[in-house]
């Protein structure tokens, strides 16, 4: 009860500090926006930054941070600021517990960026960590400015309860992700043709059980396999139910009538999974597929066992040039999604638009309007040509206005996005990603999938997330764990046959409801039409 | 009587009673007391130094942190300034029944763990005892202490592929004898001997250790005698060598039940699915879904905490029974 006292004396507390901050921004402040000024500072600033990512922890090429991105020095020479390493955790790679311990040190540098920065943002941007950048963007950022306001929605997704936006995001270009394949030269063998709706896939399995595709005498064929066993769940969308609402698995979704809803609490869902069921029942999914884990794509395409997946366009067209020399005629190629019992063709995996990524500025950096100018600096022309393909002249080249990479880049061998990481571009700050880094070095199998899959409109909407206030959160927190426990033990029982969900489902709903479901989403979609203007 | 024959017995008593005389005698401060000592015995206090800072430092100054799970604990506010909730965790807790069955679960697993992983070592270390040939003996100790060196990843692949549908040892043997292959790792009821198995495997060996280091500590003289008096291997074992390594059994019953709530939480992360949760899923897994996972650091401190206060009574419980019964204890 007293909590939530509690928390406005805190906030109370940290609110000076932020009036000042917001006062001297609206002290300089012109009265409309401006042009990008290069450089930012007429005299060299240093600003601390803590870059906590996958690929490397601290801000330096592979974490070294003795040394400097090529990419920084540029962007050193073109705005003046310099940016100076104070990353967190560098000897841990797991960027949440980095950011735990960058907050519970409380020393916070001028920039906190990295991998998976939007929670703990949005959750102590609040709580006064970290700046609202909403009035710096609107005065000094005219780059950024203009990218959100071509995508208003990707602006709602990441802002906090409160309302204010706390980080700029790492934003993703490209439409698709996972792919449908198919083993062409096993269809080609049999006499098939490519299914084009749930039924021919079904035909088109069964033969892939039954007639010895591959030609060993031995009836070894696993039809339908995946790596991650969640993407069996996609099976679901063939008799119209979905399996997740964005490109992590398990996630809500928006329903036609604007609600968000659980997946798995729908009835589509109870006659989808019937059916999935079934076809484990039946032997046309792989019997291992719980357990058989990351390596299942490389096992049972290099033995010839496996006939079709959902999996990622790149990697997995890769596949054919991996395994030219040891299967004989090995063709594994993308084809369309079938067209589920009613009609429709979606494509549910895709890449999300923004990232929980980027960077934000924390309440101990006394140059906010300079660090939000240089955020907007990589939202220019020059600066996301710079954050995108590396330094202009010694990784790529304006051709006929397009960035091209060098030959040196693309023939050496080295995957072109390991080489732009030690770069220094491609770097999880904020910035816009642009597609043509990744389509330069896409192999031609997968650019006629993705060409393929541009023919038609798949993709559906993504749900973006929404910012709980702390209410809302503790009420999330406390059921939602174990209803999605609740919820995938039931979901393994029916599919692997102890159980059946036609039977269950009453009792199920029942179950989820009494452990606080409606609850759940009460609170998400409170959150969702605060956020998103309902 | 014997005095006269044996002057010095006589004469260490009159020794022992002349200083504990001269003691009395001198009475000195508690303080110079505590300093004589400290000046006579400084060798062993400074070898007790690395210990105690590592108990202030690893054990002591963390259970600081353990009021959180008192408190609504905000990182960025830190320890001290997180509101006080009292046992609102504890409540959330055992108004979930996913905890309850973890808890019910890590009971049974554990004690399972220790009804057959409890003599296993023992019984390894009267066998390799009673091995003749030195090279036999070594090369089986060895084997058997290698599971224990190799990760638990590693030891869940091994598992996951012995006892695969498909391509399993397991399944294969069972295909010889007609039976059909199962898909143990997602069968609720398998869980748990696997599970118990793999863990017996990969630990009896090395833990067969400290049963081999007191086996050796007992007198030669015993079984020398034993032989004189024409006693089999046999009754040596049951008469010499198990009663004298009593203590240790004892001692290590006590340590491995005040652990029982801390089962290998990694390995059931690695081997278990959510069909599986039913019979698999266990306190600590349960805290690194709900709690780490979930970022909800204060619940999972209050689950904790929870862990220490069971282990703590278990400990206390176990050691008063063997005080009362069998005369050893650890304290």
């Amino acid at each position: 009860m007293n909590r939530k006292s509690r928390n406005r004396e805190d906030t109370m507390r940290k609110l000076p500090l932020t009036l000042a901050i917001l006062g001297t921004t609206a002290m300089t402040a012109p009265v409309f926006a401006q042009e990008l000024e290069l450089p930012i500072v007429d005299e060299p600033l240093e600003l601390t930054v803590h870059m906590h990512w996958p690929r490397a922890q601290g801000y330096g090429p592979g974490g070294d941070t003795s040394k400097i991105y090529p990419v920084e020095e540029v962007a050193r020479e073109k705005t003046n600021i310099h940016l100076v390493d104070q990353t967190s955790g560098r000897n841990t790679t797991d960027n949440a517990e980095a950011m735990n311990l960058l907050l519970a040190a409380g020393d916070l540098p001028d920039i906190v960026g990295g991998n998976l920065i939007k929670q703990p943002v949005n959750q102590y941007g609040p709580e006064g960590a970290f700046v609202p950048l909403n009035d710096l963007v609107e005065e000094h950022a005219p780059n950024i400015k203009a990218w959100f306001e071509e995508h208003p929605e990707i602006w709602d997704a990441i802002a906090a309860y409160d309302g204010n936006v706390y980080y700029i995001p790492y934003l993703p270009d490209g439409k698709y992700a996972r792919a449908w394949f198919v083993r062409q030269d096993w269809l080609d063998a049999l006499g098939l043709e490519r299914p084009d709706n749930v039924d021919e896939l079904h035909d088109v399995l069964v033969a892939f059980r039954d007639q010895d595709p591959n030609g060993n005498g031995l009836k070894d064929e696993i039809p339908f396999f995946v790596r991650d066993w969640e993407e069996v769940l996609r099976l679901l969308n063939l008799w119209d139910a979905r399996s997740t609402g964005a490109d992590v698995y398990h996630e809500f979704y928006v329903n036609d009538e604007g609600q968000i809803v659980h997946p798995y609490a729908q009835e589509a869902y109870r006659d989808a999974l019937a059916n999935v069921a079934q076809w484990y029942d039946e032997g046309l999914i792989d019997p291992e597929v719980f357990t058989r884990g990351s390596s299942a794509r490389d096992y049972l395409l290099g033995e010839n066992l496996g006939g079709m997946t959902h999996d990622w366009f790149a990697s997995t067209s890769g596949y054919n040039v991996a395994l030219a020399d040891k299967v004989e005629g090995f063709n594994f190629i993308p084809f369309l999604p079938p067209k589920s019992a009613s009609g429709q063709r979606i494509e549910e995996n895709r890449r999300i638009p923004m990232k929980p990524d980027g960077w934000a500025i924390t309440y101990a950096n006394e140059h906010p309007v300079e660090t939000i100018k240089y955020f907007d600096f990589w939202f220019s022309e020059e600066g996301a040509l710079l954050a995108n393909f590396g330094v202009e002249g010694k990784t790529w080249n304006m051709v006929d206005g397009e960035p091209i990479f060098t030959e040196e880049v693309l023939g050496s061998g080295q995957p072109v996005n390991s080489q732009m990481y030690l770069e220094g571009a491609q770097v999880y700050r904020g910035y816009p990603q642009d597609y043509r880094y990744e389509w330069q070095w896409t192999r031609d199998s997968a650019r006629e999938g993705i060409e393929l899959y541009d023919t038609e409109d798949l993709l559906v909407d993504q749900f973006l997330g929404v910012s709980f206030n702390q209410d809302e959160q503790e009420v999330y927190d406390r059921y939602w764990p174990s209803i999605q426990t609740y919820m995938l033990e039931r979901q393994q029982a029916w599919i692997l046959g102890s159980g059946d969900v036609q039977e269950d489902w009453d009792a199920y709903i029942e179950a989820i409801n009494k452990m606080g479901y409606e609850d759940v989403l009460e609170v998400m979609n409170s959150a969702y039409a605060r956020q998103y203007g309902g | 009587m014997s005095a006269d024959l044996d002057p010095a017995i006589g004469r260490t008593e009159e020794l022992v009673v002349e200083a504990r005389e001269a003691q009395r005698s001198r009475r000195p401060g508690s303080l110079q007391r505590v300093g004589d000592h400290l000046k006579r015995e400084w060798q062993l206090y400074v070898m007790l130094i690395p210990t105690v800072l590592w108990l202030l430092i690893f054990l002591y100054k963390p259970m600081y942190g353990l009021q959180i799970a008192f408190k609504d604990y905000s990182i960025f506010r830190g320890v001290a300034g997180s509101p006080w909730i009292g046992f609102e965790h504890f409540q959330t807790l055992f108004g979930n029944d996913q905890f309850l069955r973890a808890l019910k679960n890590t009971i049974i697993i554990s004690f399972y763990g220790l009804l057959f992983g409890f003599p296993m070592p023992i019984l390894l270390a009267l066998m390799f005892n009673e091995i003749l040939n030195q090279t036999f003996k070594k090369s089986a100790q060895t084997i058997v202490y290698l599971p224990h060196f190799v990760s638990s990843v590693i030891i869940a692949g091994i598992v996951i592929t012995a006892f695969s549908p498909s391509a399993g040892i397991v399944n294969t043997i069972m295909g010889w004898f007609g039976i059909e292959p199962i898909y143990f790792l997602t069968k609720p009821e398998w869980f748990r001997p696997i599970f118990v198995g793999t863990g017996v495997w990969q630990e009896a060996g090395f833990q067969s250790i400290v049963y081999l280091a007191a086996i050796a500590g007992v007198s030669p003289t015993l079984y020398e005698s034993a032989v004189v008096d024409g006693a089999s291997r046999w009754q040596m074992m049951w008469k010499i060598t198990i009663p004298s390594i009593l203590p240790t059994i004892i001692i290590m019953l006590i340590i491995r039940i005040g652990n029982m709530l801390e089962v290998s939480f990694e390995m059931i992360i690695l081997l278990y699915q959510p069909a599986t949760y039913e019979t698999a899923d266990v306190v600590n897994t349960f805290i690194y879904r709900q709690g780490i996972q979930g970022g909800q650091y204060d619940l999972a401190a209050a689950a904790g905490l929870f862990n220490a206060v069971v282990a703590f009574v278990l400990v206390m419980t176990a050691n008063t029974i063997s005080k009362r019964y069998s005369r050893t204890s650890l304290w």
